[in-house]
């Protein structure tokens, strides 16, 4: 057991710093930046839907939604109920699907449906990013620096950091302020944010381009079903919301408001 | 070079004498191009630039500088590709605007049933072409086409409000007050809505308005709606639709508590409702708190007019209201 208290001294070769702490953190930045563009070669814009039943399909819920949000900010109730009906309506009917006559079948299976398989992709391709030159790093990070201790932080820390601080390094015994190879892998992966929003400038700065690319309608562009969700069942659920639904309306009153937050107090 | 960018973005090009302004600074804007524009490689920079362009191009089209406009869409479609749909649709504004006759104008609306015969969903072309058929005097099939659009996108504010002024210039004013109140759910405390019409007849539908959804400009769809149910509050129930345009209007002036137009309308609003004696009728309007409203109005609006009188050239766009204010007050 280490003695409480007393320092616990390593002799460290300076040339551990050099040749483990340094490559390391060199590493993990520039596979941050080379992740961060091969991110955006391969980005693909959101496809836009392809015929006007599509898009009705993907917007009709954002028009309940929006229904449901706003109106008590602008209908009296004879026009919300109106409204209400309608969505209700069309929403159980099935309305606004693309086809209405697939209704209830169970959802294609998005690897069978070109499009789902092609978001499916996407989605697969970002996973891609990240999983891949983690698993290269962090095998060569094993292979060749693995067991070293490399750092000692100048602040003292509670034992829970332990298996933070000194993976792949079993001993039990050593302070909690020396950091291992491995766990310094691990820190640079977490904590490099910032250093990248620094070198590649804030987030979105590679993603405006894009933005810029799609200078379509964005209210076109909104998707919000995922792949392979049925958009039925959005629907089913969305009628019940506005079903439950009370009706009131801040227009009720408005000029007594106006008069009593504007108006002097002469009239 | 900082000073004329810096300006620009501060106008919003939706009058007629900021959009000379802006179009008057194009030599000045697509010339620092050539110099530094594209070796500024920050891409937020250009982002903003090619923005600034596409508000150019309206601005140069609106006041008749066609040349320094097709520069500005040659620049944008060598940046974007011809086949984007935005460039597009302002290459379709583009041609319409310098179309010299009414053949030239049917030949744009064909070459966009072409292309919406290959892509069914290029909403600045859809656009575009209920526009054209609007200014092509066909109001009946924009307001088909239009259906057909907002079928397919029923979040477009904009269409829904252009809809509603189709809909108003054919008489049809419960449909305008729908499409209106659409628009508003959409938008619910929107600054929205040109409201001059005669404007967007030939250019600006789609285009302009996205400039619009900024901040600068005080219009809003609330007091749009006060105006229209104002105006169609001559038959039927006139009681309940002069309410409700009274409560409209209240609450333009609620979002935004110096605006002209919604304290016009609301002392139009109030006044009628106290000549025709509809206080009591519909329940909600005591005839104390109708003439407290048409007091405040009137007040408040002899205090606009008198502050905008004052700095003429900052309200240059907004004269025309400022006259009808005027008259109004004197009418009082």
């Amino acid at each position: 057991m280490a003695i409480q208290g007393a320092d616990q001294t390593i002799l460290r070769d300076p040339a551990l710093f050099y040749w483990i702490l340094f490559p390391i953190s060199i590493v993990m930045i520039l596979t941050g930046i080379l992740r961060h563009y091969a991110t955006v070669l391969m980005n693909t814009t959101p496809k836009a839907p392809s015929t006007l039943a599509e898009s009705r399909e993907r917007l009709a819920l954002l028009r309940g939604v929006n229904l449901r949000n706003n109106a008590c900010s602008v209908l009296d109730r004879e026009s919300f109920e109106m409204r209400k009906n309608y969505m209700v309506t069309g929403f159980r009917n099935g309305a606004f699907l693309k086809d209405p006559n697939n209704r209830g079948q169970p959802p294609a299976n998005p690897m069978t449906d070109p499009a789902g398989m092609e978001a499916m992709m996407g989605m697969l391709k970002g996973n891609m990013m990240m999983m891949i030159p983690q698993t290269l790093i962090m095998s060569w990070i094993n292979a060749f620096f693995s067991g070293f201790v490399i750092l000692k932080l100048p602040f003292p820390l509670t034992i829970r950091f332990k298996s933070m601080l000194q993976s792949g390094v079993m001993t039990r015994d050593l302070d909690v302020q020396w950091v291992s190879s491995l766990s310094w892998y691990f820190l640079n992966l977490m904590g490099l944010q910032s250093v990248f929003g620094f070198i590649l400038g804030s987030d979105n700065a590679a993603n405006q381009m894009a933005q810029q690319m799609g200078m379509a309608n964005p209210a076109a562009m909104v998707n919000p079903l995922q792949p392979g969700q049925d958009p039925d069942k959005l629907y089913l659920n969305e009628a019940e919301n506005l079903e439950v639904m009370e009706h009131f309306c801040i227009l009720d009153g408005v000029e007594e408001r106006i008069l009593q937050n504007f108006a002097p107090a002469g009239i | 070079m900082a000073g004329p960018v810096a300006d620009i973005r501060e106008m919003n090009g939706s009058d007629l004498i900021s959009a000379l302004h802006l179009a008057q600074q194009a030599p000045a804007i697509l010339g620092q191009v050539s110099g530094s524009g594209v070796t500024s490689s920050k891409s937020s920079e250009t982002a903003d630039y090619y923005a600034r362009l596409e508000q150019l191009l309206l601005a140069c089209l609106r006041t008749g500088d066609d040349q320094s406009a097709h520069t500005c869409l040659n620049r944008l479609s060598l940046r974007f590709g011809p086949s984007n749909e935005r460039i597009m649709g302002l290459r379709g504004l583009y041609e319409e605007a310098t179309a010299k006759d009414q053949s030239a104008l049917e030949k744009c609306l064909q070459e966009y049933d072409n292309t919406l015969s290959q892509s069914p969903v290029n909403v600045p072309i859809l656009k575009r072409r209920v526009a054209l058929l609007r200014s092509l005097n066909r109001p009946s099939d924009a307001i088909s086409g239009l259906i057909q659009l907002l079928d397919a996108i029923p979040t477009d504010a904009e269409a829904w409000c252009e809809l509603a002024d189709l809909y108003q210039s054919q008489g049809l004013a419960s449909q305008a007050i729908f499409s209106l109140e659409e628009a508003l759910l959409i938008a619910p405390n929107s600054w929205n809505v040109c409201m001059q019409a005669p404007f967007f007849l030939f250019l600006f539908f789609s285009f302009l308005f996205q400039i619009k959804w900024s901040l600068t400009l005080k219009c809003k769809i609330h007091s749009r709606l006060g105006e229209l149910l104002y105006i169609c509050a001559s038959d039927g129930d006139a009681s309940r639709l002069l309410g409700r345009s009274v409560q409209h209007f209240s609450r333009s002036i609620e979002l935004c508590d110096d605006y002209l137009r919604g304290f016009y309308g609301l002392t139009l609003a109030s006044t009628r409702m106290l000549d025709n004696d509809y206080a009591g009728v519909s329940g909600q309007f005591p005839k104390k708190t109708l003439e407290r409203l048409k007091a405040f109005a009137l007040l408040k609006l002899g205090e606009i007019v008198e502050s905008r009188s004052i700095d003429d050239q900052y309200w240059a766009s907004s004269r025309s209201e400022l006259i009808a204010a005027k008259e109004l007050l004197n009418r009082q």
